[in-house]
């Protein structure tokens, strides 16, 4: 975590859920502050400077997406959903309004607080802006464009290098397969997210250990991919 | 509307013309001998072809035919001298006769011509009115009773024809759709062959009230929607062979109708069934919130206890895991039920994606996680497996429940095996492990819901997976099957169609 200890609103209407959300954020040094609706989230978010701002999809007095959309208007803060997961439609919409996550109720406190490090991390590190990523057998000097497994180098096609240049400039977040497609394909392939499926395949193949089981690349079905470090 | 202005005068109405004819004649003779004495014969002359002339406005041809014959004999007898005789002094007088009969025929004719194109321009014009009425009246009808009822009222005032409508019912049986006249009998046969050619069926004695009745198809748009009977009564036993042309328009008139009502019908079930369909999917959505909120919290809570400081003493912490894993458990349950609902309630809307079936199977071993810590998982895929069609949320349902139940069921250690391929039109893919096998007597009713391999014992569940994973495999159209591997272990199958993946584009190296 920062040093400076960071400042969580978390939107939540269910009295017990903030409970615990909040004392398990206070044990790792956050200062949260509460919101029981909406509207009331926006205005701790306008003046509480928050570093994070974790929201319930089902708040009674206004839509999560019209949150989210009213808060991207002014705001960058990274924003982690909590869905009590009916249709992956639901989440999809959030992401792409511009929420970073999501978790799906019930979690644990122990996935709570993987996804937000991996969120606040992330906040620290975008003003460092490191070239070099390593994970796995994997560095990739995203400066150089090159790849390399085991201090081989990885011969990636242009396309597989956008699309892993997108993934890993987003560790943890969930991007869209929309997004992802509009970004390495361009937008006339919004639809057909079988490009997609295919190039993420050949990535796996060429960088995870066991491609059939992923340990970074990895699948967020129905919604879309995410870049574990 | 009235009878009289649409049916031609009778046969009564006729002899009164030739009547008025004499009346007529006679009627100039007597103004016509007191003038005698002052008028010239040729102004006498005049007086009678007057007479013709206003008789064949009035009556017609036959009656002014009639005149003129009478006129040139009662000039003759009563003005051409020798008077009171019919014998001619003078022979040019017979040149008067032929002269005056010409004229009095000639003019008789074409007057009575323009007279009945008057008649019948006056009726055709009321025809059209009626019909106008009466696709205004069909236009504005909310029922098909309703539409029988206009037609029927139509014709049988106007024409003395009976009608009925008869349209397919579920079996394709045409039924009529109001109460039949008892004295009125309907050939379901050419009916049949009405609706099935499309083409009008005229049987003249066999059926109606005997007189002859006329089958129409109602040929709409988009298809035939039935058949519309005219049956003449004894009024008019010839008015469907007479009305042929206008009986023909009616039929496409009123068919047009129904098929406008059939549409109204599509409309308001096509609405009832969103409104429904939105109904339970919020009371599923809204449910599935209410039930997860309080687990939520009974999970987070369970684990801010484990977590708490100083820590708790073991056997608390053992309880406090305990709780957070029945509320797990509870939850899966949970989401096993609604998946069920929302399966079961028909009308399952695939967001079906051309997929690979590797990273399904990737995403199910990772979301399962902990549950499958205790077995290895070996997935063998060919290396050219296609691209499957199906929504991937669902199918990552039947691979989690399938591994669950082997993980569940299989001694820890074992091995648990996926494979796939692509046989034919579709692509097979088995989920097998190395335990006890389904119970031999159970295998029939595997995929039922709430049946267990073993009940009441110690391996939780309540029998829901199974049957999910069959509602999702069956509205992707295609099978699941369970057997027991002859090496022993439980091995269940399923097949995708694998329809025509899509081609991808390969890129341009660099």
């Amino acid at each position: 975590m920062n040093e400076i200890s960071p400042n969580i609103i978390f939107v939540e209407d269910e009295k017990q859920i903030r409970r615990f959300v909040r004392s398990a954020l206070e044990a790792e040094g956050c200062h949260v502050f509460e919101a029981d609706t909406g509207k009331q989230g926006l205005v701790e978010a306008g003046t509480r400077k928050p570093d994070l701002i974790i929201l319930d999809l089902g708040l009674p007095d206004l839509d999560g997406v019209e949150f989210i959309r009213d808060l991207r208007g002014w705001s960058a803060v990274p924003i982690l959903i909590l869905s009590a997961r009916s249709t992956e439609n639901d989440k999809i919409v959030a992401l792409d309004a511009g929420a970073d996550d999501y978790l799906t109720k019930p979690f644990g406190v122990g996935e709570l607080l993987a996804r937000v490090r991996a969120l606040l991390r992330r906040q620290g590190k975008n003003s460092e802006g490191s070239p070099v990523v390593s994970f796995g057998e994997i560095q990739a000097d995203l400066s150089k464009r090159i790849v390399t497994r085991r201090g081989e180098p990885v011969h990636l096609t242009q396309i597989e290098y956008r699309l892993l240049a997108l993934l890993i400039a987003n560790p943890g977040k969930v991007l869209t397969h929309r997004h992802l497609l509009r970004e390495v394909w361009g937008p006339s392939f919004i639809e057909s997210s079988h490009y997609l499926r295919i190039y993420v395949g050949h990535l796996r193949q060429k960088l995870e250990t066991d491609p059939a089981q992923p340990k970074h690349l990895l699948t967020e079905t129905g919604v879309g991919y995410r870049f574990q470090p | 509307m009235n009878i009289d202005s649409l049916v031609p005068p009778t046969r009564a109405g006729y002899h009164k013309g030739y009547g008025w004819a004499l009346i007529a004649c006679i009627f100039t003779t007597l103004i016509a001998t007191p003038l005698k004495e002052h008028l010239d014969l040729t102004n006498i002359v005049m007086l009678f072809l007057l007479t013709v002339l206003l008789v064949a406005v009035k009556f017609g041809r036959g009656p002014a035919v009639l005149a003129a014959f009478l006129s040139v004999a009662l000039f003759d007898f009563f003005f051409v001298p020798p008077q009171l005789s019919f014998t001619v002094s003078d022979a040019q007088y017979l040149v008067t006769f032929a002269v005056m009969l010409a004229v009095a025929l000639i003019t008789g004719q074409l007057t009575a011509g323009l007279r009945r194109q008057a008649d019948i321009a006056s009726i055709k014009e009321q025809h059209t009115r009626a019909l106008y009425e009466m696709a205004r009246d069909l236009a504005g009808a909310l029922t098909i009773a309703q539409v029988s009822d206009i037609v029927r009222r139509f014709l049988l005032n106007g024409f003395a024809l009976d009608t009925v409508l008869l349209l397919p019912d579920e079996q394709g049986d045409l039924k009529p759709i109001a109460k039949l006249d008892s004295q009125l009998q309907i050939e379901q046969r050419f009916a049949l062959i009405a609706f099935d050619q499309g083409e009008p069926v005229e049987d003249y004695t066999l059926s109606g009230y005997g007189y002859g009745a006329g089958y129409f198809p109602l040929k709409a748009p988009m298809k035939i929607r039935g058949v519309i009977v005219f049956a003449p009564n004894s009024k008019n036993p010839d008015a469907a062979r007479e009305q042929k042309p206008l009986l023909a328009t009616i039929s496409s008139v009123v068919a047009i109708a129904v098929e406008r009502l059939h549409y109204v019908e599509v409309a308001q079930a096509t609405q009832v069934q969103i409104v429904s369909e939105r109904l339970r999917s919020s009371i599923l959505s809204a449910l599935s919130h209410d039930l997860r909120t309080p687990l939520t919290a009974l999970v987070g809570l369970a684990d801010s206890l484990a977590l708490s400081r100083p820590p708790l003493p073991a056997e608390a912490l053992e309880t406090a895991e305990a709780i957070r894993e029945q509320a797990l458990r509870l939850s899966g349950l949970v989401g096993n039920l609604l998946d069920m609902a929302r399966l079961h309630a028909g009308h399952v809307t695939l967001r079906k994606e051309w997929q690979l079936l590797e990273e399904v199977i990737g995403a199910s071993i990772q979301l399962l996680g902990r549950s499958l810590a205790n077995h290895r998982v070996r997935v063998t895929l060919p290396k050219d497996m296609p691209l499957v069609e199906f929504d991937a949320v669902l199918i990552e349902r039947v691979f989690c429940n399938l591994l669950e139940n082997a993980a569940k069921y299989a001694p820890p250690g074992s091995l648990i095996e996926i494979a796939g391929n692509a046989k034919g039109g579709s692509v097979e893919v088995s989920v097998c492990d190395h335990g006890p096998g389904f119970p031999p007597d159970k295998q029939g009713t595997l995929f039922e819901m709430f049946v267990r391999g073993a009940p009441e014992s110690a391996t939780p569940g309540v029998g829901l997976g199974l049957a999910i994973c069959r509602a999702i495999i069956d509205a992707h159209g295609g099978t699941i099957d369970a057997a027991n591997q002859p090496e022993g272990g439980a091995c269940v199958t399923f097949t995708l169609p694998s329809g025509t993946p899509p081609t991808v584009e390969e890129e341009s190296v660099a």
